[in-house]
């Protein structure tokens, strides 16, 4: 088992970071009235671990006691029957999907495949009737109309059925939805955060750290705990006892946005851009999500680039972003900032150097 | 029995219908007809073209049967371009005889089982075109009728050959005509129609392509015409009219002409037709003005474009060398930085609905090839390129998700993002490179999709295993992190997980529709 799934914290009482959150969250849930909830923050905050341990606090053990399918769905849409495939997560208590998976069609998994699950209303042991918790991922990635529709089927079936949200940014989720639950944040940890956290694995590993070397991991891992951990297991497998000089092994696709980035540093032509658009496409294909392509490629651009231009290259890469969100095709909009990140740093460099 | 009374009845009837005689008297006739071409002046064909046929006639006729090695002239072009006419003219010019193989009328299926049970054998017009040559070959033109005009020499015109369907006919009619143009001793004139590039993906027609080729192997002199000049066939057409005594301005008859796409026969048609409205051609005179551009005349050829073709077009970006007058006297003052000179073909939009282009692949395949078409240096034009096919993008996606009611509003932004696509990469790319040869891609991006689909459903696959198995993670975060994280730490940390994914494109059989053949590259015009 990985470190990261090892040393999970399975209670609530045993979060380490966000204990406030956690502490709230279980008060919440021993007053036995739980509201809708939307948990959102950074990648690798802990929104999912909190997730799973306020399920366990609801439903006890038997939360983690989950099977996974793969189900077919057969909607009925007016004139036809889509299918649908998705893959659920699901205990007695809960159902854990992504209802994002299913593109375009999201809004028919919201509306139809909520409706079947809240349909069949559980009856716990004494006889009550209890609710059923739906945990849907991704959030934000739904499209607007899937929003709206989640948004009635809310209210719908409010009495017998949870609804657990979870998204990077709420900005994404329309107003709707998030004032129908409880927002909680899931801040990024701090940097001595996960070093807390790093250490505490540590001890139980019962590792030797150099003083300073968690700092280091924490201060690469971009504020996600997740990837902390992974990268401190990865340098536990490449070298031990740690060094203090030790390498701190990158991701690969961030090796490749760096190797991008000095190939448009190095050359701003038409030939050059083409060059780049086949590197990208290889980001792509392995599902490297657009936007954090975009993103890390204009923090590497960022890095060596003169002072002046920072801001309006920040605001082609805004421009850009947005316009990715709107569009349909990603690799248009990534090609369009990087042609003009070319102009605007070819148009400089003749400035100065002539 | 009653079936026979049936047709009598029929018979019968359809002799009332017979078309009274008095009716086709000379002004009622086809002017195609009427004006066919007798003598070499009257041919609109270019002059050079003529000439060559003609010489190439008169060295056959006029020396010894065994001097040269072939005999036959092979003359291709769009139709209506005047093949046979040329060929008529020019015998009668030289005094000769033009003996056409005349093609068998089709068989119809009823007919052919009809015949077929009177004991007749079924011959396809495969067969009988391969009796003809046979017979042709072994001797030579003696239909008795024609002996006694026996100084007058031969031509065989083949005007359409056999129709192939399937590689056993065409290596037959492959063969024959081998035969025929090692062995003929007559001057023969085989006349193939070239269809516009579009039918290329028609077996036939690119047969027909792959014949004329072997055709030239095989020793046969080939003549191609092209489509006739504006000029030459308005000039045919003012000649009609003075015949006809017919009204009609210079103007009119340059639109017909314009219209025609270089289709004498089509022009001569439509000019009949629009002096049979001529009650009304005062008032539709200022209409002709005003619909230039062709597309909505009651006649005229649909000119249709392979998208190839027409991305070609978009590509090369071809402008006057200078701004001409005439758009000097528009009011509108432009900046110079957004100023361009005038594009060296219709509306773009015109373009595209000839070649039918749909807004997404025409989008996809200007992203994937305009890079190639930039000059090196001129970064600024490649990204105003990049950002229009952005916009053409962000305009197409406003699409999906959203179920028209109608298909207007969905019509108009398909072809408005078409438009920006295409107007957006001409107007970034203000310095194209030099005309050379470019293919043009099929775009990468598609492979890349599905690659990209199939990569997610592997990626959903290990998605429950990321926590352990009691959480669904992302995909984002599998891509991002786990992934690369587990190559580091190599498959024995996590066993279920051994499906890393592959860093390469799928390289996928799915799009062979799409797929461009080799031939299909367009060239420099």
């Amino acid at each position: 088992m990985l470190w990261v799934d090892k040393y999970r914290p399975k209670t609530l009482d045993k979060v380490i970071i966000h204990q406030d959150v956690a502490q709230n969250l279980k008060k919440l849930v021993t007053e036995q009235d739980c509201p809708h909830l939307l948990f959102y923050g950074p990648s690798g905050s802990g929104k999912k671990t909190l997730i799973m341990a306020l399920l366990r606090q609801m439903f006890g053990a038997s939360a983690e006691k989950v099977k996974v399918e793969n189900k077919n769905w057969k909607v009925d849409a007016g004139s036809r029957t889509i299918d649908l495939e998705l893959t659920t997560l699901s205990s007695t208590h809960h159902v854990e999907l992504n209802p994002s998976d299913a593109g375009f069609q999201d809004r028919y998994v919201v509306q139809e495949i909520i409706k079947e699950m809240a349909k069949n209303r559980p009856i716990d042991t004494k006889g009550k009737k209890g609710f059923k918790v739906l945990v849907l991922n991704e959030v934000d990635k739904l499209s607007r109309e899937a929003q709206h529709s989640l948004r009635r089927t809310m209210e719908k079936y409010s009495a017998s059925c949870r609804l657990i949200l979870c998204c990077d940014s709420s900005s994404k989720v329309t107003e709707a939805v998030r004032s129908r639950c409880l927002n909680v944040r899931i801040s990024a940890p701090k940097e001595d955060e996960i070093v807390k956290v790093l250490e505490f694995i540590g001890k139980k590993e019962g590792l030797q750290l150099p003083p300073g070397f968690a700092a280091r991991i924490a201060e690469k891992s971009n504020r996600s705990l997740r990837r902390a951990i992974l990268s401190f297991e990865t340098c536990r497998v490449q070298q031990y006892p740690f060094t203090n000089n030790q390498v701190i092994p990158p991701m690969d696709w961030e090796e490749y946005i760096f190797e991008i980035a000095s190939d448009i540093m190095k050359e701003q032509s038409p030939k050059r851009l083409f060059q780049v658009r086949g590197k990208l496409y290889e980001l792509l294909v392995n599902c490297i999500p657009p936007e954090i392509v975009l993103k890390r490629l204009l923090y590497e651009l960022l890095k060596k680039l003169d002072f002046e231009l920072k801001h309006e290259v920040c605001h082609w890469a805004a421009y850009y972003e947005h316009r990715m969100r709107l569009g349909q095709k990603a690799i248009f909009h990534i090609e369009a900032f990087v042609a003009k990140f070319m102009s605007i740093y070819k148009g400089f460099l003749i400035a100065t150097f002539g | 029995m009653q079936m026979k009374q049936f047709c009598e009845d029929f018979g019968e009837s359809f002799t009332g219908f017979k078309v009274p005689a008095g009716f086709r008297n000379g002004s009622k006739e086809l002017w195609l007809d009427k004006y066919t071409p007798s003598s070499l002046a009257d041919l609109c064909v270019h002059k050079k073209k003529v000439e060559e046929v003609k010489v190439w006639f008169e060295d056959r006729i006029s020396t010894k049967k065994d001097e040269h090695c072939n005999h036959v002239l092979l003359i291709t072009g769009q139709s209506g371009v005047g093949k046979s006419a040329t060929v008529h003219a020019v015998a009668s010019h030289l005094g000769a005889t033009v003996c056409e193989w005349n093609t068998p009328t089709p068989t119809i299926w009823q007919e052919h089982i009809h015949t077929t049970n009177s004991g007749l054998r079924y011959m396809s017009k495969l067969d009988e075109f391969e009796n003809f040559v046979e017979k042709i070959r072994k001797y030579g033109l003696i239909p008795s009728s024609l002996t006694r005009e026996q100084q007058k020499p031969f031509i065989i015109l083949i005007d359409d050959l056999p129709v192939i369907n399937g590689k056993v006919s065409y290596s037959r009619l492959q063969c024959c005509l081998h035969l025929l143009v090692q062995s003929v001793r007559i001057p023969t004139v085989i006349l193939i129609t070239d269809y516009s590039r579009e039918d290329t993906s028609d077996y036939t027609s690119r047969c027909w392509e792959d014949l004329q080729t072997f055709l030239q192997s095989a020793g046969a002199c080939k003549v191609s015409f092209n489509p006739i000049t504006v000029n030459s066939i308005a000039k045919t057409l003012s000649k009609i009219c003075k015949g006809e005594k017919l009204r009609i301005t210079a103007d009119q008859i340059d639109v017909i002409a314009k219209a025609s796409g270089g289709d004498i026969r089509h022009a001569i048609t439509s000019l009949q037709y629009f002096c049979l409205k001529s009650g009304s051609i005062e008032k539709r005179s200022h209409k002709i003005d005003y619909l230039e551009d062709g597309c909505s005349l009651p006649f005229g050829r649909d000119e249709t474009l392979s998208l190839f073709h027409a991305l070609g077009k978009f590509l090369h970006n071809k402008r006057d060398t200078e701004n001409s007058t005439a758009s000097d006297t528009e009011s509108l003052l432009i900046k110079e930085d957004f100023a361009r000179l005038p594009m060296k073909m219709d509306a773009p939009e015109r373009v595209l609905s000839q070649a039918h282009g749909q807004a997404r692949p025409i989008a996809d395949f200007l992203q994937e090839n305009v890079l190639d078409f930039v000059h090196e240096e001129a970064m600024d034009d490649a990204w105003v390129a990049t950002s229009y096919l952005s916009d053409a993008d962000t305009l197409l996606a406003s699409l999906t998700g959203v179920q028209y009611k109608t298909y207007v509003a969905e019509n108009i932004i398909q072809s408005t993002a078409a438009s920006v696509a295409v107007r957006g990469v001409m107007f970034g790319n203000r310095h194209p490179l030099s005309s050379r040869w470019h293919a043009i891609r099929r775009p990468m991006l598609w492979q890349v999709d599905q690659s990209l689909w199939r990569n997610k459903r592997e990626m959903v696959g290990q998605r429950t295993a990321a926590y352990n198995g009691v959480n669904l993670s992302d995909v984002s975060i599998i891509a991002t992190e786990w992934n690369p994280a587990l190559k580091w730490l190599g498959p024995r940390a996590f066993d279920e997980n051994n499906g890393s994914i592959s860093g390469q494109i799928v390289h996928n059989e799915g799009y062979d529709s799409m797929e461009i053949d080799d031939d299909d590259e367009i060239e420099d015009w």
